[in-house]
């Protein structure tokens, strides 16, 4: 709680330092902001959760606040060059990622769907503007008006559901409804609402078959917020979908699970096979992205002590992957965004060929990355139910070290393109990919830390 | 523990030290490495059931960190961190490859997997050690072998189809095991149906990197576009990992699956030495003559230990050894003749004996070390194989029998073709000191390892009594 309020303080303090044109101090109290949500996350003041009670974390639900928040700070730090370019925005944009960033938090935490709408549309609504950001763009105005219309189409959709289900549950609350499933027979209302609940969900951590957006907004949007929806968004979706369909609808499971399986297995192959004819860096980035949310959204298929974990590992080898992968395309900084742009760029820079190998061969979950691990863990969890889809799976993962051992090589190549002969470098980027080297090389040691 | 961290530590410090030093500390790293293998030798305690280096099983999820060596994984050991001196060695004066500090650093993160997926007694670090030895290869392979891109991604791909598959086959045998511990997993007992699935998910690993016909179409592409150590790193180090995966994972984690599977991988051995024997009568290429001769010899230690006797497996080993040192000297010779005559083409090659004595002498003495005469180490091993596969089948073992045969045609023919007659070309400079000694160290190994085959069935004795005391084999089909 105190973590979203310092975090929406952080965001209105960049508003006026914005307004006083003062790019550097933005990006510094950005940061300091969202250590400091970070630290009181973990050590809990305990001035205000108690009284209203209407956010839980947990242990998990910790763990994944603070991913999210070291995820954004990276973020915020690798886009910093563009930032300070455009003077006049600078502060626009790191309040409204804040914002965002604030609603996620609420999307870990919520308890009831009351709070877990607001923390929905808290997360959105700064992101419909942030699509649209290079204004001199028509992919990006494009990209902005096509998120917020599928968005809001969405929204009305997840309106409907919870309606239904709580016309047919009188309750709000996710434990409330899942005593209420226990102790009585629920109707096709209710089902019906879950659908549709199901459907918004889909949309928003875009999966098949509501996945037709995520490859023109990814495109149009500016390359850090493009990373910032692809890890971010993607990690509180997908945890929240864990935690309102595992808890709410949990009695039900057998009704939704085979679906959700169904689907999943559609969208790694959608993800996959388009692809591997991208020529695009981004909209490549934003097909893998569709791939590994399916891979994420497995987690949804089990219960029990691993789920959380699992997932959060998943994450941790998959969100630092984006950081890393969008740093180096905002180093390449090409308008056109064809992958052909990259060819030479490793093997002009070392550092930024060492982060591409690591990286990538994490994305395709090849050991001893972070990303092994997690894909591990949620695949021989849900071997145990559904081993079709982990023989899927992991076809799609041989699909995945094609695409991506392709784009090591063009990195990699002795051959230079244009763009890599003039590459400018800051030292915060290194920093960033420097962080993600190591987060994504020693993974394993989270696997001791979590309890 | 300090057998892996000396590796890992050479493979770290390498990316750092200029190049003109960089040659020299490759080879006095490797020999470091070598010498921490000899000292773990010398301490070596045979009756021990599993020396264990690292022991951590507070892992969540049923993983844990467990490293150690019986025999068998000691041999394996000592095998390479001997093999990677020898290569640096071979590679001196290899400008392109020798003096980029690039290269040595992934050699050395290379023997640091090899000798990860040897020591590993847990499933998942075998698997992480499995796949870790591919990406330094496959960079070796990208930056300074002369493949095309489509090459590079099939033997990579193709690799890693297989790897995932026995990724699906730990993570089902998990299902029976308490963790992914070796014991654990050893301890597991399968219904026969899953144990046969289970067994041809590892199976598939290991047959695409043996290769065992049908799935050897990588290997003589690669093996030709790689640069020379490369191909030697390949063919004496990392296919081994896959006959003793054979050995150690395979047949004990599901050894109820080996009735089903047992006639299968038999009848493709036999197919691919005899396929790949016939091939090398007609191929003028030299290096992929000795890329399908690597196919024919492993499909022969294949086949043995698919009977998995103890003859059988003691033979497979010094044939593992054997061959490590035949492959080395063989790629070498090709490399020698490629790199001075410009050309793979054995037909252009003729009389080079001639014009370099010293390198014929050396060719020769590789060449019949490679058909197994008496007192090499080959004639033990292929003896051993042979006599085991006539036991058990004696079709299987006529039809095994005449690789000895066809090895001796392509051998002596590529021998032949390219040493004898009258010199096509003016001038062939003769062995530098480097290949020498490379020869020499080779020659003199192949021999004491003929004439004192015990020095391995010794070491490798004991475990293999273990491995196939758990192993409750039908003995007939």
């Amino acid at each position: 709680m105190e973590a979203i309020i310092i975090l929406f303080l952080t965001g209105i303090i960049a508003l006026f330092l914005g307004i006083f044109k003062q790019p550097k101090l933005t990006t510094v109290s950005s940061i300091l902001g969202l250590v400091a949500a970070g630290i009181v996350q973990y050590f809990p003041l305990d001035i205000l959760s108690d009284k209203y009670n209407i956010l839980e974390f947990g242990d998990a639900g910790n763990a994944f606040v603070i991913l999210a928040l070291m995820i954004t700070a990276l973020i915020i730090l690798s886009g910093d060059k563009g930032f300070q370019e455009d003077k006049s925005h600078v502060g626009d944009y790191h309040a409204l990622l804040l914002f965002s960033l604030s609603g996620g938090i609420i999307l870990i935490g919520f308890k009831d769907i009351f709070m877990f709408f607001l923390g929905l549309e808290i997360l959105s609504i700064p992101l419909y503007v942030l699509a649209g950001a290079k204004r001199q763009s028509k992919e990006s105005s494009e990209a902005a008006v096509k998120y917020f219309f599928m968005g809001a189409f969405a929204t009305c959709i997840l309106l409907f559901g919870v309606a239904l289900i709580y016309g047919s549950t009188q309750s709000f609350e996710l434990e409330k409804i899942l005593e209420f499933t226990a102790e009585n027979p629920v109707g096709p209302i209710f089902y019906v609402g879950l659908l549709f609940i199901l459907a918004s969900f889909l949309f928003k951590v875009g999966a098949a078959p509501f996945h037709f957006w995520v490859p023109d907004v990814y495109q149009g949007s500016p390359t850090v917020f493009m990373g910032y929806m692809s890890s971010v968004v993607k990690l509180v979706g997908v945890f929240a979908f864990v935690k309102f369909f595992r808890i709410a609808f949990d009695n039900v499971h057998e009704f939704w699970t085979i679906l959700i399986a169904v689907l999943i297995a559609i969208s790694m192959f959608i993800g996959n096979l388009s692809a591997l004819v991208q020529t695009k860096f981004k909209r490549l980035l934003a097909y893998s992205s569709i791939t590994n949310g399916s891979y994420a959204l497995m987690s949804i298929l089990y219960q029990g002590s691993v789920q959380d974990s699992s997932l959060w590992i998943f994450m941790v080898g998959y969100g630092m992957s984006v950081v890393a992968l969008i740093t180096i395309s905002t180093i390449v900084n090409d308008e056109r965004d064809e992958i052909s742009s990259l060819k030479g760029i490793g093997y002009k820079n070392p550092l930024i060929g060492l982060v591409a190998i690591v990286a990538l061969l994490s994305t395709s979950g090849i050991p001893p990355f972070t990303g092994f691990f997690g894909k591990l863990m949620i695949f021989s969890a849900v071997w145990v139910n559904y081993p079709w889809l982990i023989i899927l799976a992991l076809i799609n993962s041989a699909i995945g070290v094609y695409i991506y051992l392709r784009l090591i090589m063009t990195i990699l190549s002795k051959e230079n393109s244009e763009t890599t002969s003039k590459l400018s470098i800051t030292i915060l980027q290194q920093g960033v990919l420097i962080s993600c080297l190591v987060i994504l090389t020693f993974g394993w040691v989270f696997l001791a830390g979590w309890k | 523990m300090e057998l892996l961290i000396v590796t890992l530590a050479l493979g770290l410090i390498s990316f750092i030290i200029p190049r003109n030093n960089i040659k020299l500390f490759g080879l006095m790293g490797s020999l470091v490495s070598a010498g921490v293998a000899i000292f773990h030798l010398l301490n070596f305690d045979s009756t021990a059931p599993l020396t264990t280096l690292y022991e951590n099983h507070t892992l969540p999820f049923g993983m844990t960190f467990h490293i150690g060596y019986d025999g068998l994984g000691l041999l394996m050991i000592m095998l390479t961190n001997l093999i990677i001196p020898i290569i640096l060695l071979s590679n001196y004066n290899n400008s392109k490859t020798s003096e980029s500090s690039l290269f040595h650093a992934l050699v050395f993160l290379m023997q640091f997997g090899l000798l990860g997926v040897f020591s590993a007694e847990d499933g998942i670090l075998f698997y992480i050690f499995w796949e870790f030895t591919l990406i330094p290869i496959f960079l070796i392979l990208y930056w300074f072998g002369n493949g095309t891109n489509k090459i590079l991604l099939k033997f990579f791909i193709y690799t890693l189809i297989g790897s995932l598959g026995m990724l699906l086959s730990f993570i089902a045998l998990r299902t029976h095991a308490t963790s992914f511990d070796y014991v654990d997993l050893v301890a597991a007992k399968l219904p026969a149906k899953k144990a046969c699935w289970i067994m041809s998910g590892i199976m598939l690993a290991f047959a695409i990197k043996i290769p065992v016909f049908p799935f050897h179409t990588w290997q003589p592409d690669t093996y030709t576009s790689a640069p020379m150590s490369a191909t030697m790193l390949l063919s004496a180090l990392m296919l081994k990992m896959a006959l003793f995966g054979m050995i150690k994972w395979m047949l004990p984690l599901a050894p109820e699956g080996i009735a089903d599977l047992k006639w299968l991988v038999l009848i493709l051995s036999v197919v691919g030495l005899l396929y790949a024997a016939v091939m090398c009568i007609r191929m003028n290429d030299i290096k992929r003559l000795f890329a399908y001769a690597s196919i024919s010899h492993l499909g022969l230690i294949a086949a043995g230990i698919m009977i998995f006797t103890k003859d059988a497996l003691v033979g497979a080993s010094v044939q593992i050894v054997n061959h490590s040192i035949i492959a080395v000297g063989l790629f070498l010779i090709a490399e020698i003749l490629e790199s001075r005559l410009n050309t793979r083409n054995m037909s252009e090659m003729q009389g080079t004996a001639t014009l370099a004595p010293k390198f014929g002498f050396w060719f020769a003495v590789i060449a019949f070390a490679s058909v197994s005469i008496p007192f090499t180490a080959g004639f033990i091993g292929e003896f051993t194989l042979l006599k085991e596969l006539t036991d058990f089948n004696p079709w299987i073992g006529i039809l095994s029998s005449t690789t000895l045969v066809f090895g001796a045609v392509y051998t002596l023919r590529a021998y032949q073709l390219s040493m004898f007659g009258a010199p096509k070309n003016e001038i062939f400079e003769d062995l530098r000191w480097n290949e020498i000694a490379v020869f020499f160290i080779l020659s003199i190994a192949v021999v004491v390892f003929g004439l004192f085959p015990h020095l391995i069935s010794d070491l490798v004795g004991p475990s293999l009594d273990r491995i196939l005391a758990i192993f409750n084999a039908p003995t007939s089909l």
